[in-house]
């Protein structure tokens, strides 16, 4: 790998001139050394996946995903026969709709409250941090005890607090099961938000905001028009990895729901991975991956492509 | 308006106070699912299921912290978890590192391309693809395979790394490695020597990450792990979570288990993380 050697050996053999044209290709073939072991690795293990996935779906497959010749969109028709496949799809936009929108929201306004000077802010930035932290069954699972009906946590509170005498039903319908749901979706997305924003507050020169002061601006009007443009940049960020995330996060739904009652408070990707491991569908599974996959591109490009615009202006 | 009209030091005094309300409010909120856990973990199961619940035990049952390592290979599960971990994470900087430095020192073609398909790489989650990634694994005899998980957490996590690398050194100056190559150091001496050594806080904080993300990892796990003993902490748990009875205390006393060690890292790298996340995707 190193030059000095190369030098040494090809001295004995090469002329300058070829030795002068072997330093060349080496130093043009360099960079792709340097990242062929991370290139290898991902080819491997997301992009031969990513293939075989869209093979399964365009393909004729069996209950053991063997593939046997070009199916065209069979599966992509068979998936979107069945009666479930709307709700599935409805769930899923408003699952990451409701989650992505309102943590950003909720982790923009922690992060204004986080960045003032108080005693204490350490402790409560490290505490900020424990949903982020945590590993999502284990969140799922404690939240799923604290809004059970008969044992769950929530109600024992409010009984010893005396605000209620008896049990209340926190999930009398999927409706509400899948709500529950989007709330603890929130709360362990709202962490990574307020940290980005956190970062990019952190990073604004505190003269722009004298400045302004001196020219008699107030707060609202420092913050649309000193904090939010430039926060823009972390939040375009933490959006659209979030959007990412949130669409295809699994862990939470399946701890609390397994997408039960009747496929009721089903996402995409557990709707799929039911299809795949309990249905025996594999093809529909895939079918269903590379729609998630389509939706996923179009929204983070658009996304991308509308604040890159705005960032040129 | 009626603000306004207070003199300006009473003004302060009660903004601070409504912040100190608001913000010890968010924390009890936060810390609230993690007292709940804490609590019934200590709990008998009796008084979980009785029919006056207690907020907090009546008497603290800390056998339940004893017994989970007695019923379940919690043991075990600690100890993958450790492995899954740590050798994702020395795979995926091992891998990261080079990437890195070429994307950060380098210009050549296909480098823009690149660093689409890493953002790209981010679209798909394992879940999406995991019949894929069970066929490749299966071609490589590594389902039910520890390594067969590594892989996987390392690939995955490669985008990360690669990201947050290259943000740490293109934060640093090439001027030092350049001095050092003409002192007759080549780019891999220049690298190790030079770059890496200052660029030691941000690979630390790259490490921790990918740390806790294999850690946390559940779903791949849960699908090609079928053995009780070859399962991770985030798996494992969920012996305890069968279908027709959740033993609570268990659960939640190996989840203390399985929650404490990440929380302490991740407030460890809380301050670098984010910086080092915007400051790569800023000047991308």
């Amino acid at each position: 790998m190193s030059t000095k050697t190369l030098e040494k050996t090809s001295a004995r053999e090469l002329d300058p001139k070829k030795l002068a044209a072997r330093k060349r290709a080496y130093r043009k073939a360099e960079p792709y050394i340097w990242i062929a072991p991370s290139l290898i690795l991902m080819c491997l293990f997301i992009i031969v996946p990513i293939v075989y996935v869209f093979a399964t779906a365009f393909g004729k497959v069996d209950r053991f995903g063997r593939i046997s010749g070009f199916g065209g969109f069979e599966n992509f028709a068979n998936v979107l026969d069945n009666p479930e496949v709307g709700r599935v799809f409805l769930n899923t936009i408003v699952w990451t709709v409701l989650v992505v929108v309102i943590s950003t929201i909720l982790g923009f306004i922690l992060a204004l409250l986080l960045n003032n000077d108080f005693k204490g802010r350490k402790i409560a930035r490290a505490i900020v941090v424990f949903p982020w932290a945590t590993t999502l069954v284990v969140q799922a699972s404690v939240w799923s005890f604290i809004i059970n009906k008969d044992f769950g946590a929530l109600n024992t509170l409010l009984k010893t607090l005396g605000i209620i005498s008896t049990n209340i039903d926190w999930t009398p319908t999927p409706e509400a099961f899948f709500a529950w749901e989007i709330a603890c979706g929130i709360f362990v997305t709202i962490p990574f938000v307020c940290f980005t924003v956190l970062s990019g507050l952190q990073s604004i020169d505190s003269s722009l905001y004298e400045a302004a002061t001196v020219d008699g601006a107030g707060y609202w009007s420092k913050l649309f028009k000193i904090t939010i443009p430039l926060v823009k940049p972390s939040l375009t960020v933490s959006t659209v990895l979030n959007i990412i995330y949130v669409f295809n996060s699994f862990p939470i739904v399946w701890t609390m729901t397994k997408g039960d009652p009747a496929y009721m408070t089903d996402t995409l990707v557990t709707y799929l991975y039911k299809l795949n491991f309990a249905n025996f569908k594999p093809g529909e599974a895939a079918a269903i991956s590379v729609i998630g996959f389509v939706i996923l591109l179009a929204c983070a490009s658009l996304y991308m492509i509308s604040t890159l615009k705005k960032g040129d202006e | 308006m009626t603000a306004s009209l207070l003199n300006p030091r009473v003004k302060k005094l009660l903004l601070k106070f409504i912040l100190y309300i608001v913000v010890i409010d968010i924390c009890i909120l936060i810390l609230y699912p993690y007292f709940v856990m804490f609590c019934t973990a200590l709990k008998s199961r009796a008084e979980i299921f009785a029919k006056e619940g207690t907020v907090f035990p009546i008497k603290a049952l800390w056998q339940n912290f004893v017994d989970i390592w007695v019923k379940a290979p919690i043991g075990r599960n600690m100890i993958n978890s450790l492995i899954v971990a740590g050798g994702s994470t020395i795979i995926a900087v091992v891998c990261g590192i080079p990437a890195a430095y070429a994307l950060s020192r380098m210009k050549f073609k296909g480098q823009t391309a690149f660093l689409g398909f890493i953002i790209v790489s981010q679209m798909f989650a394992p879940v999406v693809l995991l019949i894929g990634i069970y066929k490749i694994l299966a071609a490589f005899g590594l389902t039910n395979s520890l390594f067969g998980l590594i892989c996987i957490n390392a690939a995955f996590n490669q985008a990360f790394t690669v990201w947050l690398l290259r943000g740490t050194f293109m934060t640093i100056s090439a001027e030092m490695e350049q001095a050092a190559t003409i002192d007759g150091c080549n780019r891999l001496q220049a690298m190790f020597r030079v770059l890496l050594p200052v660029a030691a806080p941000g690979i630390v904080t790259t490490l921790i990450f990918i740390f806790i993300n294999a850690w946390n990892e559940y779903t791949v796990a849960m699908c090609i792990i079928s053995t009780d003993v070859l399962k991770p902490i985030t798996v494992g748990i969920n012996i305890f979570n069968g279908y027709n009875m959740i033993q609570w205390q268990y659960l939640f006393a190996s989840s203390v288990f399985a929650t404490i060690p990440v929380i302490i890292m991740f407030m460890c790298i809380e301050k670098h993380l984010v910086s080092g996340l915007t400051s790569g995707g800023v000047k991308g």
